[in-house]
Formats: structure tokens, C-alpha cells, sequence
């Protein structure tokens, strides 16, 4: 029997996150593969449309990473991000998606073992927590 | 109340005859029990019509959005918190109006009061602590405060926050209220309870809008619903779509509901659709301090940030 | 013109007997409000009740409709074909629906079913439905069906009617699918034509006095389109609108629908949802450009439809049979009866 494997989607800010993913890869680090990532040019541009479309569509977790508070490309997207997420997760967990769906981190462009002990970290939380039940959408379920 | 509508109708009289004001923003009475109907006055003539009682339940701010001509507004204090937010949103302007303050005891839940009675309601009047319930075969006489629309019976803001002139004097607010006990409630069940709990009072919705239509924040020139391209979420009654319908609705009040109710008392369903922002509302409280709607001056949440906001759940 | 009295004790007995050869539908209290649902066996219908909530034409009309399925997998033969699915279209009965909901569908029924044209999936699950009227002892004080063209009694679009009369329900069939129905219950005990059609007069003559709330319709049709179209009022009657589609929704004759495709991975399902005239996506058009922008057009669109546009085109009436629902559930207590005042006795 085939393992299950999770699906998981990171959205990763271009200056910092994006480059930790490259740097760990040319330093050969290990990390689990069940990542997918798309690229995105800063946390501030994280709309709640992208994490809620990525459950839709059926990812097992979401992880948004983006750069250190003070250290933002754009000076303060991250600080804006940083509310809008905080707000997000709590409304997220209270309709009913279980804590360990959805991870934020900040990863500055040279924090490769970062990197790589958040993708474990996260890996591992949502593989703890089983394949996604609710909220996912295929056919719609009307009459 | 009579005093209040005396009053409202001789400040709405002298501004439109003074020319202060093009129009004025009120209610006129209804035609079922327990309903207003919005509506404007241009001349002193239409003044008349204007009522003022516990069944005023509808945000009037949701009037005022991109309006140019001078305006007359009656405003409890939820409408005049979303007026604040109007204001510093850039969809009115505060030389435009003229803020007539009430001060506001609550409006009355038209469904709770309903779902008392099996037959039904032909006429229901009020003095000042009762109301009135009178039908076929019956009347009764009930305490206001027991039948006040849920968000006003927590309400801590019931003095009008701006207003040029009161119709009424100010009233002590209300203190030491519980407002979130639903959402610790919530909160703290397990997430598959959470799941069930929501699938259970939206499986009505039937997706008409009255509660986003109602709110007075819901201006956007194209709706997230509306949207195709891409289409973010699907138009049938498929539950997963009409969730994200009202997770995202919720979500983008976050930090600008002053929860007025009128998304509630709008719903046909009766659908308890308050149980998504007032989290956001907490959260907001908790997190930031922030009330919506209070100060002209303050940015509202999402539109600023401390560099020492919390983060404890950022790896 | 048979009549069969039903002896309310028999009546639990008789639905099981119609779950046989039915689907049962029948008004069913949820939380606080009456809703047109499907009967489980052994459920019985609620009788007990003024309106529902909700009109029952998504019995027929379902909110959201299937209509194709199609598969964009190249690998299969028969990808990027569209098919039919396939749907329970045996027999259904509606027991217990109001006369007013009654007449509604044969008002849409001049929508979904002309010479030119047949809907296909409105006209199959209407022919396979039975329905089985209550007769309205009670109205509200919102109903004015008697001067929308229709009224507590009315039989039209009833395959029978029930009239409550305490011990008994008296059936007044009215058609041979009635006659089935009924059969079918095993409902036999006939009763004197003439003595049944005394009572079931007698308490319509009863209702009819109660209801108390009127429209007047009669010089709609001699108005001009245009005038009433550039009438003054329309700004007060728009004003407070909030342009959400519950009163649209909550209409038994409101019939417009919006075509959808939805793909999921290579599968894909085209249906067709409820629209609303109060939407401005309704009338969007692909360049950008909406003829029917503002809130006050929208408003307009749905008066002048109901009681003007098809007032000419089908010369039936107004395309409203009086149930109130939208004068209930206005959040914002726009009420048509006000409004057709208004257009029926505007004079430029």
C-alpha cells in the first residue's frame, strides 16, 4: 500500500524564504520533499483568497513564510502580513480546520537550516494530523 | 421615544429649511410589525413621515456611501461608528453631514419575539421599558430587555460617538458586560464540534446577500463572490462555497465591524451570521485594542501596525 | 367532481401507503419556520402552519441544478462531451402546499414551457408532480392573494385540494392524477358532492373575509411602459433597497437562473443556480459594461417584470400570486403591495 503523503503548500516571500529554499538546496540539506512552493514577492502580498483556495483545493496544510519583522523589502509588508495573518489563523481554527494546518515563519535568505527544520517542523505537524477532511470543494454537492 | 421623534423632526425640519442639508437620512414607519423602512426627507413636508423606535434596527451609514449632497443622518451609536469608519475609509465626508445623535436603548430582535408566539403578530407598540405584542386571540405585554437583538443587549457603545446636535441626552453606558461568552464558546471546542457546529447554522443560507448588502462595509465596486477571474468561490449552495462565502465576508470586516447586527437582523433565514465577525471582534480587542469606529484619528488594524505586535504563533 | 373524506386517523396510514408509489414532499417545521422538505417514511407533514418560509418551487427548481457532466480527460472517448445526468424524475407529490404556491407554478410554467421552447428539467420534474393542496383557513396579515388573481381556495394548478375540517380532511379532486393520488391512499370514502361543496364554500367565504391586505392591479395594463418606466417614484421606492435577493429568492414566481461550470481537476459539471434581478452580475456584460447599473434600475426591473412587462406579454394578470413572502422578509420592508399601488395609479 502506497503511503499517504501530505500536500503541502508554501507560499514563500521572494527576498528571504525563496532564497533560504535555494541556499538550503545548493548546501545539499535534507528536508522532506512534500512541499509545494510558489514564489510570491512579499508576505504583504499574501491575499486570505490564496490560503483558503490552496484548502479548497484539497492541500493537507499551508505555510507562508516571509522576512524577519524590521527586515521587509518593502519596509513593512511583512508588519501589515503579520496582522492579517494573526487574524486569519484564529479565524481559520475557529470555524473548524485543526491548529497544524496552517504555519507562518520568517526565514531571512541566509537561515538555510531554518529552512530546513521548518519544512520538518511543518511536514510533520500536518502529517501528524492525517489527510484534510472538510473543506475541501471538487464537484459541488447541489442537486 | 415620542420625545426623541419630536425632536429629530424639529433638527430635520430646521436643517432642510435653513438649507443646511439637501436631504435627511431616517426611517419611516412600516408596513409589517417590527419593520422600518429606510428612507429619505427633502422638504419639510416629508419630515413627517419620519418614526423613531425600537425597530430601527438597520445601519443607516449604509446610506451614506459615495453620496455627494450635504446629508441630515439619524444615527444610534452603531451608525454613527460606522460613520467614523465611512469617514476615515474615504467613502463619506464629515463636512458632508450633519449627525443627528441618538442615543440608543436597543433595538428589538423581530425574530426572537416572533418565534414566541405561535400565531401570528398583528400589531406591536412600545412605552419605554415595554413592548406591546398583540395578534389574534392575544396580547402581551413584554419586557424590552429581554427581547433586545442580541448584539444590543451587549452593547457598550450606545451613545452616538460623533453627532452635531442630540435628539436625546446621553445615556449611562452599559458596564461590566460579558460581550464574547458565545465566542469562548466556541473556542473552545474540538475543530470537528467547530465544523459541525457552523455546517449546522449555515446549512440554510440559501446565498441571497442580505447579510453582506446590509453591512455597511460591503461597498466594494466588485464583490470577492462576484469575481471570475479567478473565480475564487463557486456561486451554487454548495456548502464549501456558501463557507467560504461567509468566512471571507466575516474576514473582510476584520477590524471595522462595530457590530451593529444589521448583517443579522437582514438575514431571512435567521441565520446567526454575527458568530464570524464578533470573533474577529475579540481578536481585534484582544490583540490590538481596537474598537472599531470610535476615534477619527486611529487607522483602523489592518491598516497599521505596531512593530512589537504579538507573533507568538510565527515560527 | 369526486369528493373523499378523509378520516384523520386513517391519514398516517394513507401517506404510507403513497410512499409506495410518491416521494412525499410536505411542509416540515425547522427550528422556528416551516420549510417544504422531503418526507422521510412515517414522517407526516406539518399542517399547522401559515406559509412556509421559503416557497416550495425548488421542489421543481432546485436552487442549484445539475445539468451536464463532461470529462477533459483526453486519455477517455468520450472527453469534452457533455452528458446528461441522470435524475430522479419519478413521481413526487407536494402535500399540503398552499393554493397561492400552487398557482405560482403555472406562472412560471409560461417561462419554462412555450411552443417555441421547453426546459427540459423544469418540465420533466413538473409533469412527475402531484399536488395535493391545502386549503388556507388562516391567511396572513401580508396575503392579498385575492386580488393577485388568486385566493385561499384556489384550485388551479392542484391535482386536489384538502380542506381541514376538524375530524376529517375533505379531498376535492380535481384531476385524474388527483383520482391516482388518492386511490393510491387508499382513501375511499366518498361523500355527497353537494354537501362537501357546501362546507369547502362556506369556509372559503370565511377565509376570503380574512384576508384583509388588497392590491389594485386594474390599470396596470392600460399604462404605457414608458411612463411608468420614467415615473417619478422609483427613487423613493429604491431607496432603502439593499439590493441583496431574498425577496427574489423567497418567490415562488421568480424564475431566472444563471448558467455555471464548474471544473475539478478534469471533471467538470455545468448547472444552473437561482439568479437575482437585484444582483448587478445579472445583467454584466462581457465588455464591462452594465445597462442596469444602478440599484434603482435593479429595483425598477423587478416591479415593472411583475406587474407591468408581464401583465402585456402574457395578458394572465400580475406575475404575483399574493403569498406575502417578500413583504415578510424584506430586510428593509419594501413592500410590493405599496409599490403596484403606486404604479396602478400613477397618472403623468
Amino acid at each position: 500500500m502506497n503511503e499517504w503523503k501530505p500536500r503541502i503548500v508554501g507560499f514563500l516571500c521572494n527576498w528571504c524564504s525563496y532564497g533560504a529554499a535555494d541556499l538550503a538546496g545548493v548546501s545539499r540539506m535534507q528536508y522532506p520533499p512534500n512541499v509545494r512552493v510558489i514564489r510570491i514577492p512579499c508576505t504583504g502580498r499574501m491575499s486570505p483568497k490564496f490560503i483558503l483556495a490552496a484548502f479548497m483545493k484539497g492541500a493537507d496544510g499551508v505555510w507562508i513564510s516571509g522576512c524577519h519583522p524590521g527586515d521587509c523589502h518593502y519596509m513593512e509588508g511583512n508588519y501589515y502580513a503579520r496582522r492579517k495573518f494573526a487574524l486569519f489563523k484564529n479565524l481559520i481554527e475557529y470555524m473548524g480546520i485543526e491548529p497544524g494546518r496552517l504555519h507562518f515563519s520568517w526565514i531571512s535568505s541566509a537561515e538555510s537550516t531554518k529552512f530546513a527544520s521548518v519544512v520538518n517542523e511543518v511536514t510533520s505537524a500536518v502529517k501528524a494530523l492525517g489527510p484534510r477532511e472538510h473543506f475541501i470543494k471538487t464537484m459541488p454537492r447541489v442537486a | 421615544m415620542s420625545e426623541y421623534l419630536s425632536k429629530i423632526k424639529e433638527i430635520s425640519e430646521r436643517l432642510l429649511k435653513e438649507e443646511k442639508v439637501e436631504i435627511i437620512i431616517g426611517f419611516r414607519k412600516g408596513t409589517v410589525p417590527m419593520m422600518n423602512e429606510p428612507c429619505f426627507a427633502k422638504t419639510p413636508e416629508q419630515v413627517k413621515e419620519l418614526v423613531w423606535d425600537s425597530n430601527c434596527g438597520i445601519n443607516l451609514a449604509n446610506y451614506l456611501t459615495d453620496r455627494k449632497e450635504k446629508i441630515g443622518i439619524i444615527a444610534k451609536g452603531c451608525d454613527s461608528r460606522n460613520i467614523v469608519t465611512h469617514i476615515i475609509e474615504n467613502k463619506i465626508k464629515r463636512e458632508q453631514l450633519f449627525i443627528i445623535g441618538v442615543s440608543c436603548k436597543g433595538m428589538i430582535d423581530k425574530n426572537k419575539i416572533t418565534s414566541m408566539f405561535e400565531n401570528e403578530i398583528n400589531e406591536v407598540s412600545e412605552d419605554e421599558e415595554n413592548i406591546i405584542v398583540k395578534g389574534e386571540g392575544f396580547e402581551k405585554t413584554l419586557n424590552k430587555n429581554d427581547v433586545l437583538q442580541e448584539n444590543c443587549k451587549i452593547c457598550v457603545h450606545r451613545n452616538p460617538v460623533i453627532y452635531d446636535e442630540l435628539a436625546a441626552d446621553l445615556l449611562v453606558e452599559q458596564k461590566d458586560v460579558d460581550r464574547y461568552e458565545d465566542v469562548r464558546k466556541i473556542e473552545a471546542m474540538a475543530p470537528e464540534d467547530k465544523w459541525n457546529y457552523f455546517d449546522d447554522i449555515l446549512s440554510d443560507c440559501i446565498r441571497c446577500y442580505a447579510c453582506r448588502n446590509a453591512c455597511p462595509l460591503c461597498y466594494c465596486p466588485t464583490c470577492f463572490v462576484d469575481e471570475s477571474r479567478p473565480q475564487w468561490v463557486g456561486k451554487s449552495i454548495d456548502p464549501v462555497d456558501t463557507r467560504t462565502f461567509h468566512f471571507l465576508r466575516a474576514y473582510h470586516c476584520a477590524g471595522r465591524c462595530t457590530d451593529c447586527g444589521a448583517c443579522e437582523r437582514a438575514c431571512p433565514m435567521g441565520i446567526k451570521v454575527r458568530t464570524f465577525t464578533k470573533k474577529l471582534g475579540k481578536d481585534c480587542l484582544e490583540l490590538y485594542g481596537w474598537e472599531a469606529g470610535l476615534s477619527l484619528d486611529e487607522r483602523p488594524p489592518l491598516d497599521t501596525y505596531r512593530p512589537d505586535d504579538p507573533e507568538d504563533f510565527i515560527k | 367532481m369526486r369528493f373523499i373524506t378523509i378520516d384523520k386517523k386513517s391519514w398516517a396510514n394513507g401517506l404510507e401507503n403513497l410512499c409506495e408509489n410518491y416521494r412525499l414532499f410536505g411542509p416540515v417545521r425547522d427550528n422556528n419556520h416551516h420549510f417544504f422538505k422531503k418526507l422521510a417514511k412515517g414522517e407526516l407533514p406539518d399542517f399547522n402552519y401559515l406559509n412556509t418560509r421559503l416557497s416550495p418551487k425548488s421542489i421543481v427548481y432546485p436552487q442549484s441544478e445539475t445539468m451536464f457532466e463532461y470529462s477533459l480527460d483526453e486519455s477517455k472517448e468520450d472527453h469534452h462531451i457533455l452528458k446528461e445526468i441522470n435524475k430522479d424524475y419519478s413521481l413526487q407529490a407536494l402535500i399540503g402546499i398552499r393554493p397561492c404556491d400552487a398557482a405560482s407554478y403555472l406562472l412560471v410554467k409560461c417561462n419554462f414551457d412555450t411552443p417555441e421552447y421547453k426546459d427540459p428539467y423544469w418540465l420533466r420534474a413538473y409533469e412527475s408532480t402531484i399536488f395535493a393542496g391545502l386549503a388556507c383557513g388562516n391567511p396572513r396579515s401580508t396575503c392579498f392573494c385575492t386580488s393577485a388573481g388568486c385566493g385561499p381556495f384556489h384550485e388551479d394548478g392542484l391535482d386536489l385540494l384538502l380542506v381541514d375540517e376538524g375530524e376529517n380532511f375533505i379531498a376535492k379532486i380535481l384531476t385524474s392524477r388527483g383520482e391516482n393520488f388518492i386511490k393510491s391512499a387508499g382513501w375511499e370514502t366518498e361523500t355527497d358532492p353537494t354537501a362537501a361543496e357546501k362546507i369547502i364554500k362556506d369556509m372559503k367565504i370565511k377565509a376570503e373575509e380574512k384576508i384583509a391586505s388588497f392590491v389594485s392591479t386594474d390599470q396596470l395594463k392600460n399604462k404605457l411602459s414608458i411612463k411608468l418606466y420614467d415615473a417619478p417614484f422609483w427613487d423613493d421606492i429604491a431607496f432603502a433597497c439593499i439590493n441583496c435577493g431574498t425577496c427574489t429568492y423567497a418567490c415562488p414566481t421568480c424564475w431566472c437562473f444563471d448558467i455555471q461550470d464548474e471544473v475539478s481537476s478534469s471533471s467538470g459539471l455545468r448547472m444552473r443556480n437561482w439568479d437575482s434581478c437585484m444582483y448587478p452580475l445579472f445583467t454584466l456584460h462581457g465588455s464591462g459594461y452594465n445597462p442596469r447599473n444602478t440599484k434603482m434600475q435593479r429595483v425598477r426591473q423587478r416591479f415593472m417584470h411583475k406587474l407591468k412587462y408581464y401583465v402585456d406579454k402574457y395578458g394572465d394578470g400580475i406575475q404575483c400570486v399574493g403569498c406575502g413572502r417578500c413583504i415578510r422578509l424584506c430586510p428593509v420592508n419594501i413592500d410590493i403591495r405599496r409599490v403596484c399601488d403606486m404604479m396602478n395609479k400613477y397618472e403623468d
